[in-house]
């Protein structure tokens, strides 16, 4: 067995080789042993991109300085950005869930927006990206600890726990923080791997060729 | 029933794949660096029953303190004491927020305890070689990866009350150990999941092509 003939595929979920099919766009083409989406063709997914993500890292200034949520108990109030809830904890003592709630809810959603902006900004403006291949791995380990959805319906499971015992107000944090869920997960479901893949590979072989 | 097509794995004819870019290269190439996309070669991830086992394991043993430790305390004017995740839930479906409790079951008891089982049957299937229901197997594979991280709820839920309600001797809330335990077995599961080479499940299973299927294509 020499080389790695074109026509040849394998499915990532259980290993099965195949021959490449062509697809048409938004159509996809899945495994026919486990069933696993193997590949699929998006239209402008790189553009798309480059939009979600500025507007993601836009909407992540709001969400992290408003206050998502403020209580008023007896004249008593208490409002509440989202780092507050890691750092509370890290005052009282649990530094580990504190830890846990600033990356899965701060740290590593700005970080898959940063790194998609750059991944799409490169792509699109055919810029150099030394560290396309990082960004590349980075996003795709991220992929599942980014949990801004599940926090917000902490957030919501908190409001009716509360709603009894206090008044509570809705901030800007919250609403911002609902728009950027939106535009991650819109993101992430326009974030192609195989494509952006096989655009780093024809860039890598242009500039292979230019330099000869 | 003479000459079925057969389905046959990458590595069965002599390539494997790279897990991170998608690119197929020779067999030969096991342990060296992928030329697309920079990550080291595998055919299937190195350790991953061991890794995957012994993570669900401690998993398992972390399950209990987690559940009986007491993961926060509602104080009011110095009344009030420690509550478990399952209190909590109690405390919630007596207060007739029956919707809201019933989520909060199942994000931090019913989903744990599914991956628990799903992935020990999963385990089980590559470590005793089964081969039934793989198809299944790997939907429920593909579901507990999908739903697992929800379990994240309740730490979430804790760290906001505690944030929020910081009035003094009004009212006050503060976290607990069991809120750690917890967090772990989340983290574990997740990761024995992840670390879990699905390839792993068809690599002793059925090779003759199902009859349902008789109308996909591609077999080399």
């Amino acid at each position: 067995m020499h080389g790695t003939p074109e026509q040849l595929i394998a499915c990532h979920e259980c290993d099965l080789l195949m021959t490449r099919v062509a697809n048409k766009p938004n159509e996809d083409v899945i495994c026919p042993r486990c069933h696993a989406r193997i590949f699929y063709t998006s239209i402008n997914s790189i553009e798309r991109l480059l939009a979600l993500s500025v507007a993601g890292l836009i909407l992540f200034i709001p969400a992290n300085i408003f206050p998502i949520l403020s209580l008023q108990v007896f004249g008593q109030s208490q409002s509440e950005i989202i780092l507050q809830s890691a750092l509370s904890l890290f005052d009282g003592g649990l530094v580990l869930v504190a830890l846990l709630i600033l990356l899965f809810a701060i740290v590593v959603p700005l970080f898959q927006q940063v790194i998609l902006f750059y991944i799409s900004f490169t792509l699109h403006y055919r810029r150099e990206g030394r560290l396309l291949r990082q960004a590349m791995h980075a996003y795709q380990h991220l992929r599942g600890w980014g949990m801004l959805e599940i926090f917000m319906l902490g957030v919501l499971i908190s409001i009716i726990k509360l709603k009894d015992i206090a008044d509570l107000h809705i901030g800007l944090g919250l609403y911002s923080l609902a728009a950027l869920i939106v535009v991650t997960t819109l993101s992430s479901v326009f974030f192609n791997p195989h494509q952006i893949w096989h655009q780093i590979d024809l860039r890598r072989q242009k500039r292979a060729t230019d330099d000869r | 029933m003479t000459d079925k097509p057969r389905f046959k794995s990458a590595r069965e004819s002599g390539y494997l794949l790279c897990i991170d870019c998608e690119k197929l290269h020779p067999l030969s190439l096991e342990g060296e660096l992928c030329d697309r996309c920079g990550a080291r070669l595998h055919s299937r991830v190195p350790n991953s029953m061991n890794l995957s086992w012994a993570s669900l394991i401690a998993a398992v043993i972390l399950f209990l303190p987690a559940n009986m430790l007491p993961i926060m305390t509602f104080k009011s004017f110095g009344q009030g004491e420690p509550s478990t995740i399952l209190g909590g839930i109690l405390h919630l479906l007596d207060q007739d927020m029956l919707l809201i409790g019933l989520v909060v079951l199942f994000a931090s008891i019913v989903v744990p305890v599914l991956k628990i089982i799903a992935m020990t049957i999963l385990l089980c299937t590559v470590q005793f070689r089964l081969q039934t229901n793989l198809r299944q197997k790997t939907l429920m594979f593909r579901i507990i990866e999908w739903i697992g991280r929800w379990s994240m709820l309740d730490i979430f839920v804790i760290g906001i009350l505690v944030a929020l309600v910081q009035l003094g001797n009004i009212a006050h809330i503060e976290g607990n150990d069991g809120a750690t335990a917890f967090a772990v077995v989340v983290l574990l599961t997740m990761f024995s999941a992840i670390i879990f080479d699905t390839r792993l499940i068809w690599d002793n299973g059925v090779t003759d092509l199902p009859s349902d299927n008789s109308d996909e294509k591609d077999t080399p």
